[in-house]
């Protein structure tokens, strides 16, 4: 889910979920270029990311448009963003069945892209939706073509690298098990398992001991606790600030932010002081598929170099190496 | 291999920069030392502060002064997290790695006295940006803006665009500054106009706005089509490394090679020191692969963990420049 801020009080919210149902259109042509990254292999690319307001952004080519994309864990589809992409050639358009927390999304325009490539990574029949994005380019100052989301990502092991600023797409089998063998050298120095609801990870965790659910957001640009949470899980939440946050339209919600303590995923994962914000998380589980607790996003990924495999619903850890260099 | 555009030290004529500097406005509040950020706030900058919980208007006679703090976005707008120390009489400083602001463009901050007097800063800082409330309504004062790229005479980039004598404004405008067409205003110079910067190491993207006219660099020849069917001018800015092998001094020639130097075998000789080897060059920021020749063996850093598989299966250390 892509949340972005504007100046100085401002909070964007933009979630974006959708349902993929109705026309599917063909078209010759469809590959993505990353043109920075490098390809070690017929199953493995590297691509570079810039940070732009928390939000992991990668350059690529697509149907002859050049521009950003926004790696996003928390969106199911892939999202084109129809200001940029010349759409008359579609058969028709997908009634409203689009819909946002806030708000609800004008007609969005759903294609399949009968060959979507990575490099030589080629994936058939990944369904697009097609809307407008230029909110986020507005507020973000910023070209986005697009959002690369789920239905890319889950035939890879994806390595979030916020260290290195760079994503490692590895292509795996039925189980899980990577084609490539040479991916990674640095060694793997813990894991977890998460539960796949529809596209979103789930991690059970803790905070001081209470059980927590959260869904893990690429797109998040802060974490956030569910106002409905067990009071003795927001004893640990310190709020220090007014925000808004406001979705795809101009509905703006007020939340507190501030810093959730004690979130421990296992006895060995856990996190300091993260900057979360209070919200009421209710419309937000129906984008997830799933009740949760909380959501982690850009902090968590910053603080940890994360390994996401889908098949296997595992995340794996690498070291950060502080102060090598 | 990247483009690299290496960029000559500005001439700056004395009289006429005296002159341009009784003028200008100043960036106030923060400045970029190194890789650090030293936040500075002078008593004397600032006229009157707001009380949070009344929004009356105080002057600083009327405040007990107990506290000053750096309250932004980088900290969610923490009123006692970022405290200031007290250097002079009249002001305060705190000093923070870049390392800790993840962003690449801007933030907006205030001070905060005794946690809930903001400072607010006068129209002379040329980096100020209208305050919003909650509502994202106007609250008619200023929060002071800061970004990874200033200017700054002994600034690392100098840009240069000749002849427009005529323009009564010129701006440069990039991705250092989020494309801001008003931030960074061009001087005036004999033959031209031109403004030097401070930026951190990393490559970006920038054109010119003249008289609200945009064009790219016309003298630089690094360049990319944008979204407009037109061309941004690029650079990169690079900064020195130092690598260093330990031991190996029974070696008679070391060579350092990487994807920098595109992997030349004889470039970059090491020299040997007390402890081992060592080498320093500039480098772009990004990720850069490399590894030592050590009389004609190939070997990683046997002291940097952080390694990659090339294209061929081959293992090479890596270097993260931010």
């Amino acid at each position: 889910m892509i949340y972005s801020h504007n100046n100085m009080y401002k909070t964007f919210s933009c979630i974006l979920f959708f349902l993929l149902t109705n026309i599917i259109v063909h078209a010759d042509d469809d590959s993505i270029v990353f043109s920075e990254a490098e390809v070690l292999s017929e199953f493995t690319t590297r691509i570079p990311f810039k940070i732009i307001d928390h939000l992991i952004v990668v350059e690529a080519e697509l149907l002859n448009k050049k521009g950003n994309f926004i790696i996003d864990t928390g969106s199911e589809s892939l999202i084109l963003n129809k200001v940029h992409f010349d759409f008359n050639e579609l058969l028709g358009k997908k009634n409203n069945t689009t819909s946002g927390i806030l708000s609800t999304i004008d007609n969005p325009l759903e294609r399949k892209l009968k060959d979507f490539v990575i490099h030589s990574l080629s994936l058939s029949n990944v369904k697009s939706d097609v809307i407008d994005l230029s909110h986020i380019e507005t507020a973000k100052k910023m070209n986005l073509l697009g959002i690369i989301g789920f239905n890319i990502l889950k035939d890879y092991e994806v390595f979030i690298d916020l260290y290195l600023n760079q994503i490692t797409l590895s292509k795996i089998d039925k189980l899980g098990n990577k084609i490539d063998e040479k991916v990674y050298l640095e060694k793997i120095i813990d894991s977890i398992d998460f539960i796949l609801k529809n596209h979103s990870i789930i991690l059970k965790g803790q905070v001081h001991n209470q059980s927590v659910k959260f869904a893990l957001d690429s797109g998040a640009e802060y974490n956030q606790i569910n106002k409905s949470v067990n009071k003795k899980v927001l004893k640990f939440f310190k709020p220090k600030k007014r925000l808004i946050l406001s979705g795809a339209s101009d509905h703006n919600i007020e939340v507190l932010a501030g810093k959730l303590h004690r979130v421990k995923l296992s006895e060995t994962i856990y996190f300091g002081p993260m900057h979360t914000v209070l919200t009421n998380l209710r419309k937000m589980n129906e984008a997830f598929g799933t009740e949760v607790d909380g959501v982690l996003g850009y902090e968590f990924f910053q603080q940890k170099r994360t390994i996401i495999n889908y098949k296997k619903e595992k995340l794996y850890f690498i070291d950060y190496p502080l102060g090598s260099y | 291999m990247k483009k690299i555009i290496t960029y000559t030290t500005c001439l700056i004529i004395v009289l006429l920069t005296f002159t341009l500097n009784a003028q200008k406005k100043e960036v106030k509040g923060y400045t970029i030392q190194g890789d650090s950020v030293v936040f500075t706030f002078d008593i004397r900058d600032y006229k009157f502060f707001t009380d949070e919980y009344s929004s009356e208007r105080l002057e600083f006679d009327d405040l007990n002064l107990k506290s000053v703090a750096v309250s932004g976005e980088f900290n969610l707008w923490s009123r006692d997290k970022w405290k200031m120390k007290q250097v002079d009489q009249f002001t305060y400083q705190l000093t923070k790695k870049i390392s800790d602001f993840s962003d690449a463009f801007s933030w907006e901050f205030k001070f905060v006295i005794n946690e809930k007097f903001w400072a607010e800063p006068t129209k002379n800082a040329s980096n100020i940006a209208p305050a919003k409330d909650v509502k994202g309504e106007n609250l008619y004062v200023y929060n002071l803006k800061m970004f990874s790229a200033y200017p700054d005479e002994n600034g690392n980039a100098c840009f240069k665009l000749r002849g427009f004598e005529n323009a009564k404004k010129v701006i440069l405008s990039g991705t250092f500054n989020r494309w801001s067409e008003n931030q960074f205003m061009m001087h005036k110079t004999e033959n031209g106009w031109e403004v030097t910067l401070h930026l951190r190491p990393g490559e970006y993207e920038y054109r010119f706005i003249i008289d609200g006219h945009w064009i790219e660099d016309p003298d630089n020849p690094s360049k990319r089509e944008n979204e407009f069917d037109e061309y941004n001018s690029l650079i990169s800015i690079e900064v020195p490394v130092t690598f260093h092998l330990n031991g190996y001094l029974n070696a008679n020639k070391v060579i350092l090679a990487g994807s920098f130097n595109d992997w030349s075998e004889s470039d970059y000789i090491m020299t040997k020191v007390d402890n081992g080897w060592t080498f320093t060059t500039d480098l772009s920021g990004g990720k850069h692969h490399y590894k030592y020749i050590i009389d004609g063996n190939w070997i990683v850093d046997p002291d940097n963990k952080i390694q990659e598989y090339d294209g061929e299966g081959n293992i090479n250390s890596v270097l993260m420049v931010k």
